[in-house]
């Protein structure tokens, strides 16, 4: 009899905790990006939300313009942790305005930094490399590997929305006219791949990168200057536009870095989508975390492990005090 | 057949296993263990043991034994196309297992030719290429070899399938071609394994004919493989009969019909049509004297001695029988012509079925005489007669 | 209590250990790449010029000329008007809807790859056929090379000879060879044994073998080889695109990327067409060269 009732209370109990809270948040699918802090932030939210939240979280893998095309046809993935936005302005907004998104936070209080890099090795050597001026006075000293009458620029891997803006500010710096090609990396492994491999044996390099990413934080880079300061409007209007006609010159602002939900998610669950809301690094933290990844070879799983163990002061500014507890419960199971 | 022909090729001691180590099992087959128990034990097959054998120059030998006797093991030592695990092969006097590499293939460009059961023609060279392969190979000129590949496929009776490509012939026209690219190589000795097994009933012994009729002019010394006793007995000069990797009889046909060494040649002769297998130079007497007269007196003169009667001569060839009797009734100046009885010669070559009804017809024993006229022997009645009825 | 999770979980080994050894590997596969890869480079410069040049070729040469070049080569490989006649309307539609350029850099580079796997791919079929040893420890590397995903070996190719054509024709030849080898290899293995003893029976020395014998009777099969060689390469053309490749992987990878359908239809039927022209092109080839061969044991 005695027995019997503890099972039975056991049961309901485990009933309870499970089906209550599943009837809440659920299911929910988390789109994690094939860069290192976006397979970071997806692995914390997701043990974030199973533990502290008890969601039904898992991850699938995405990139920005798949994602948030099938975001707002589908509703699925529910969640996008690090949408540059930038890339897909039209899209966002389309999906927001016809309420099938909602732009929770940024997931990078700084914004992303992007912009044409050499290697500080070079600028050492000519400062006037820092300039987009010296960049051109120099040009032959960046030869096409395939092609030694030209010069080369390594673009922004293709379908990313930065191979319509880096395109763009090519043709309005003019570069094509300096002797360079715009060379068409294939890929972000083959653009990551054609730096390291001539960061590695001190050879020049020119061209599109972006931050926080682990070869910006493991690599010195200098962010070549194009003098013209930032025009907001301009890199809006035409700059990431593919029918620019008259593109002209502009810095890239920072990127707005968003934590992208469904709008059907933002209403299932408030709490969870509050806290998708305030999950947000800065880029001093996120290019330490991203070095930790890189040194250590972890995958976004075992660096969110490692980030929820010894990141508490970052993490604990996201939740309240109930869900911390739950947290740091299942923490102490790892 | 004579036997007192020089010989040509000599094997001695040979054997053959096939598996990983044959030389840790040889001692055991040497040993007198048998084929399988040597394969359940070892897991080796024994392939061939214990064979001595000699090959005369001219001669056909045939190799006879039912499938998986050994047969197409032990031709394919004769240009060592797989060498032995023990034993001696000899050609000419010189051991062939001593051949270095390079001296091995100019001894099969220049020894021996071979001729398959399946033909081995190469389906991607036309017609004359593969009649003049061996010239070709050995790095004559095409202008110097061409000549005589027309001429085999003539004489093999292809002359017009120059071009054609191998897949265009049928069975008995690919292996003329097989046959002809044998002799165009103008070796000495012919290896033909099961070379004619593969063909109709018919074609086949038109094929055997064929090879009669070449061996005639040519000599060669022919290696011949089959299972069939027809065909041996039609071919060969002797026989040798291989029975699990083993040489159970070597003899003449006549000797492997007339007294078989054991019930598996007895097994093999009892089945034969003896007279469409065996052929008049198996049975006849040989070194029958002739009598060359165009005159009684010559005749009185020449007649061999203790004969009854005898085979007349003159510059025309043969003429016909004269009884001792007849000839002392006549005078010393008479014709012979008047006084000959005419009995028809035969063939060496010919089949006993064709010669029954002459022998019956005749009182006497019939000459054998060969296509250039010249007088082999005699068929006696009483031969045929011992050869034809069954034991 | 003894500690049992071994049986739930699998024992695997300790991440510092598994660290240690990715990072050692790592750091020296980078040494290696800083110590060699300049002469490595080196070694590829000539294959470089050549790619470059004859995709200059192609390019620079007016349209008209090259495209009476290619229908010139397909008739005088396969003699069929109706061969010609198709391959000549499936380039004027390429050229129409602007991908000419883009579809001679990739017929450049394919006709380049597939020339290189044949030249390396039939000696190493030809040496397995020969030596079982070799063989066994060939297979494997075969199967290895078609199915180790390509990523896995592009980006250290990278790493040695940056992105662009060299490390592209690497990749596309690694996973596009293996059925010339593994189809040289069994069509040697293939040819009739009574042919070839027929041949080492009238005294023909190895290499007569292999050359007047093996090679012409085992064609067929490699002529199935070399047609799958080029389905194959033809296949990583989009693959080799994601490191800098030019041609018409880009637009395709482009269209993947941005969802743009019709762009991404065009130039993947541009592939196609050019997969089936090399196809038919040299299997009509195959077929005419063996034709008497038709109806013999050979296979
Ligand atoms: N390479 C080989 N390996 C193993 N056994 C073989 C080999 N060649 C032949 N044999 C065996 O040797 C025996 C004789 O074969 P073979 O000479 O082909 O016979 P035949 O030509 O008389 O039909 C058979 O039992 C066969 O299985
Ligand atoms: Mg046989």
């Amino acid at each position: 009899m005695y027995t019997k009732s503890i099972i039975a209370g056991i049961l309901t109990l485990a009933a309870t905790s499970s089906f209550a809270a599943a009837d809440k948040c659920g299911k929910v699918q988390i789109a994690e990006m094939n860069w290192n802090s976006a397979s970071l932030m997806a692995n914390v939210d997701k043990f974030i939300l199973n533990n502290g939240f008890d969601c039904n979280a898992d991850l699938i893998p995405g990139d920005t313009m798949p994602t948030s095309t099938s975001m707002i046809e589908k509703g699925q993935p529910d969640i996008a942790p690090e949408m540059w936005t930038n890339a897909v302005q039209e899209l966002i907004d389309r999906g927001v305005k016809e309420k099938r998104l909602s732009i929770a936070g940024a997931s990078l209080s700084d914004g992303g930094e992007e912009g044409f890099w050499v290697p500080k090795y070079m600028v050492d050597k000519d400062p006037s490399l820092a300039t987009i001026q010296g960049i051109i006075k120099h040009a032959k000293e960046f030869p096409n590997p395939e092609d030694s009458s030209v010069s080369a620029f390594y673009g922004c891997p293709p379908g990313w929305g930065c191979q319509i803006s880096s395109g763009n500010l090519f043709k309005a710096l003019k570069l094509k006219d300096a002797g360079f090609e715009l060379i068409n990396p294939g890929s972000s492994a083959g653009l990551s791949g054609s730096l390291s491999r001539a960061y590695e044996r001190k050879e020049p390099w020119f061209g599109y990168y972006w931050a926080p990413t682990a070869v910006l934080g493991k690599y010195k880079m200098v962010k070549v200057d194009f003098g013209s300061g930032v025009h907001p409007k301009e890199y809006i209007n035409c700059i990431t536009k593919d029918d620019c006609l008259d593109p002209k010159v502009t810095m890239f602002p920072p990127s707005p870095v968003y934590s992208v939900t469904t709008t059907e998610f933002a209403k299932k669950d408030p709490k969870a989508y509050a806290y998708i809301a305030k999950r947000s690094f800065t880029n001093a933290q996120m290019n330490k975390l991203l070095a930790w990844m890189e040194d250590n070879q972890a995958d976004g799983q075992y660096a969110a492990e490692n980030f929820m163990l010894n990141h508490k002061d970052i993490w604990s500014k996201w939740v309240n005090k109930d869900v911390q507890a739950k947290l740091e419960k299942a923490l102490d199971k790892l | 057949m004579d036997n007192n022909r020089e010989t040509l090729i000599e094997i001695e001691g040979l054997y053959q296993i096939f598996g990983p180590t044959p030389n840790n099992v040889l001692p055991k087959v040497k040993a007198g263990a048998s084929k399988e128990d040597i394969l359940a034990e070892t897991g080796h097959t024994v392939g061939l043991q214990d064979i001595n054998l000699t090959v005369k120059r001219g001669e056909i030998f045939v190799i006879m034994g039912l499938s998986g006797s050994g047969k197409s093991t032990l031709i394919r030592h004769f240009n060592r196309l797989i060498d032995p695990t023990a034993g001696k092969i000899k050609v000419s006097g010189e051991n062939i297992m001593e051949l270095s590499p390079k001296d091995l293939i100019t001894f099969r460009r220049h020894k021996m030719a071979m001729v398959f059961q399946h033909f081995g023609l190469m389906p991607h060279r036309c017609v004359l290429d593969n009649v003049g392969y061996g010239l070709l190979i050995k790095g004559e000129k095409r202008a110097e070899w061409k000549p005589k590949a027309v001429s085999w496929l003539d004489a093999v009776g292809l002359s017009g399938y120059e071009d054609q490509y191998p897949s265009q012939l049928s069975g008995g026209q690919q292996q003329r071609v097989g046959l002809a690219r044998a002799l165009c190589t103008d070796a000495e000795i012919l290896l033909m394994d099961e070379a004619f097994s593969a063909l109709d009933p018919l074609i086949r012994s038109d094929m055997q004919e064929q090879l009669i009729e070449l061996q005639e002019n040519l000599q060669k010394t022919i290696i011949f493989i089959t299972h069939d006793l027809d065909e041996a007995l039609r071919l060969g000069d002797r026989i040798a009969v291989l029975k699990d990797g083993k040489l159970v009889q070597i003899g003449t046909p006549v000797d492997i019909m007339l007294h078989p060494a054991d019930d598996y040649v007895q097994a093999f002769a009892k089945d034969v049509n003896r007279a469409r297998a065996l052929s008049v130079q198996t049975i006849m007497t040989p070194n029958t004297e002739k009598l060359v007269a165009n005159t009684a007196a010559e005749a009185k003169a020449n007649f061999p001695k203790n004969k009854e009667y005898a085979f007349v001569f003159d510059n025309d060839g043969y003429q016909g029988v004269l009884t001792r009797e007849k000839l002392e009734s006549l005078e010393d100046e008479a014709p012979l012509k008047g006084a000959l009885h005419h009995i028809e010669s035969v063939r060496p070559t010919d089949l006993l079925q064709k010669v029954i009804p002459l022998s019956l017809n005749s009182r006497f024993d019939l000459p054998v005489i060969n296509k250039s006229g010249e007088l082999k022997g005699r068929l006696e009645a009483s031969k045929l007669a011992d050869v034809l009825s069954p034991k | 209590m003894i500690d049992s999770s071994w049986l739930t979980e699998f024992p695997d080994m300790s991440r510092r250990d598994l660290l240690a050894i990715r990072q050692t590997l790592d750091g020296a596969y980078r040494s290696f790449s800083r110590a060699y890869g300049q002469s490595i480079e080196d070694f590829f410069n000539p294959l470089l010029h050549f790619l470059v040049w004859f995709e200059h070729l192609l390019i620079q040469t007016p349209w008209w000329i090259v495209l009476a070049v290619i229908v010139g080569l397909v008739f005088a490989a396969t003699r069929s008007w109706k061969l010609c006649a198709g391959v000549l309307a499936s380039f004027l539609a390429i050229g129409y809807f602007g991908m000419w350029e883009n579809t001679m850099r990739t017929l450049s580079i394919i006709t380049v790859c597939t020339i290189l796997s044949i030249c390396i791919g039939i000696p190493i079929g030809i040496l397995m056929a020969r030596s079982d040893r070799a063989r066994s420890i060939i297979t494997p590397l075969l199967d290895i090379m078609q199915t180790m995903p390509a990523f896995v070996y592009l980006i250290p190719v990278v790493m040695l000879l940056g992105i662009g054509k060299i490390p592209g024709v690497i990749a596309v030849i690694i996973y596009a060879i293996p059925p010339v080898i593994r189809l040289t290899n069994l069509g040697i293995r293939l040819v009739n044994k009574d042919t070839l003893e027929a041949a080492t029976a009238y005294g023909a020395t190895a290499t007569q073998r292999l050359f007047g014998v093996q090679i012409p009777l085992a064609m067929p099969t490699i002529m199935a080889g070399i047609n799958q060689t080029i389905m194959m390469a033809l296949a990583m053309v989009v693959v080799a695109s994601m490191i800098g490749v030019k041609g018409l992987g880009q637009p395709v990878l482009k269209s993947i990327t941005n969802q743009y359908f019709t762009l991404g239809l065009l130039n993947g039927l541009a592939i196609v067409a050019l997969a089936i022209i090399f196809d038919r092109v040299s299997q009509t080839y195959a077929k005419r060269a063996q034709r008497h061969m038709e109806g013999t044991e050979n296979g």
